[in-house]
């Protein structure tokens, strides 16, 4: 573990996941009420296949080229104040729940895709967790109401996304060497 | 096809905002951001004074600059009416109609958050606009550096940062390839039932993520070739702080405890 952690190759895979999550704000798929973007599709894919450390690094990488001003964020949005403003939980979400998902998927030498579906499922309570948390309390919201407005819509497209990273995830993982 | 050359909003230009420290107009906005949070209304207009002030010196457009908020807007929309109809306090004339009531509590609170959200992202943006991305980079770095302590090092951060960037076009065109590619088959990512548009993302999906990989790796053996060696590095182009870094950092500093201590 720690060899990957220090190996240049593994700063590189971070890297370019974290380019892949922001790419996957531009990739979308029509569905209702809230169509999808694959930013999350890959976050989930960088804890799955990069492990813990990396992927929370991946996502790291991410969130600090959308406050360097690429309009990667969700909608096209970019800049420190996203971070900080009411949708900005949902960011700190990103890396904690990749790095519970990647956490969860090491115990096992190879996980089957029971273990990768519940890790991806604990990785969005994360992300919602401290998305709403931030949305109630930076937009002075009640948590109700943030729920309503910062969960509910998203439940479908994000169910949807999740088994869909758990297979690629199971197809992917044997080729990637570190 | 998505246009790389327009992912971000750097604008080139000679003016003094330009020329400063990446470091001191980062923590510029961090300051800017804090007080954005802390403070009432009067305060918030002497922010919106002082962005305006910025755009001026840094001879941005106003219609340049009001495109940097338009992503957020339907969102800052939607969170006015929550407050706008859910506030208890003294109703508008003609209201309540029926069960519908907007109150001037309810008014008041939305319009100064909506405020606070445009400010706070207007800021940012002018951040982006007068810095080059490879600067920002820098400035990161110097910013980051106390991470060390938790064992993380800035400088390895800001490689992957420019890592990121560098691919990031390349990506794009990987996935254009295989877009076309399965359009050519007779593909359709907009149409069939749920199981044939996760079929749809998978198969978008999983050959990108495989040629990451390949690309990461080739990259990464590239750099080892080239005797790339983590630790402290040096730039094309050194940047040194002016005097006025020091006393704009200064102020920033002040002015952000102040309001966290005073609001």
């Amino acid at each position: 573990m720690n060899s990957k952690k220090a190996s240049l190759r593994g700063m590189v895979y971070a890297s370019m996941f974290g380019a892949m999550t922001a790419l996957g704000a531009y990739i979308t798929i029509p569905l209702h009420p809230v169509p999808i973007t694959l930013q999350s599709l890959f976050s989930n894919l960088a804890g799955a296949l990069l492990g813990g450390y990396l992927g929370a690094l991946s996502q790291v990488i991410y969130v600090l080229l959308g406050v360097m001003g690429l309009p990667v964020f969700a909608g096209g949005k970019a800049g420190l104040g996203v971070l900080l403003g009411p949708t900005g939980g949902y960011l700190i979400g990103f890396v904690v729940g990749t790095y519970l998902i990647g956490k969860i998927i090491e115990v096992k030498e190879k996980p089957g895709l029971t273990r990768v579906l519940f890790s991806m499922i604990v990785g969005h309570i994360a992300i919602y967790g401290l998305g709403i948390i931030q949305l109630s309390v930076v937009a002075k919201l009640s948590l109700a109401k943030a729920v309503a407005v910062g969960v509910i819509p998203f439940l479908a497209g994000d169910a949807l996304k999740i088994i869909a990273a758990a297979v690629i995830a199971l197809k992917v993982r044997d080729w990637i060497k570190f | 096809m998505i246009n790389v050359y327009k992912l971000g909003q750097y604008t080139p230009g000679g003016s003094c905002v330009h020329k400063m420290h990446p470091l001191s107009k980062i923590i510029v906005v961090i300051a800017l951001s804090i007080i954005i949070f802390r403070a009432g209304a009067f305060v918030l207009a002497a922010v919106g004074g002082f962005l305006a002030a910025i755009m001026l010196l840094s001879r941005l457009t106003v219609k340049y600059v009001l495109k940097a908020i338009r992503p957020a807007l339907p969102f800052f929309a939607l969170l006015f009416l929550v407050h706008l109809f859910c506030t208890g306090g003294t109703p508008i004339p003609p209201f309540p109609l029926w069960h519908v009531s907007i109150t001037y509590e309810g008014l008041r609170q939305g319009a100064l958050l909506v405020w606070r959200f445009v400010l706070l992202v207007l800021s940012a943006s002018l951040l982006t606009m007068v810095t080059s991305p490879s600067e920002l980079i820098i400035g990161m770095e110097r910013l980051l550096k106390p991470l060390r302590f938790l064992g993380i090092s800035s400088s390895d951060l800001a490689v992957m940062l420019s890592l990121a960037l560098r691919f990031m076009p390349a990506l794009l065109e990987e996935i254009d390839r295989i877009r076309e590619a399965r359009l050519a088959r007779g593909a359709d990512f907009n149409k069939g039932s749920l199981l044939k548009r996760t079929k749809a993302i998978t198969s978008l999906a999983i050959p990108l993520t495989l040629n990451t990989f390949r690309r990461a790796e080739e990259l990464a053996a590239a750099m080892e070739a080239r005797g790339y060696r983590r630790g402290p590095r040096t730039y094309l182009k050194e940047l040194t702080m002016a005097p006025l870094d020091y006393i704009v950092i200064g102020a920033a500093v002040i002015a952000g405890v102040a309001s966290f201590i005073f609001s």
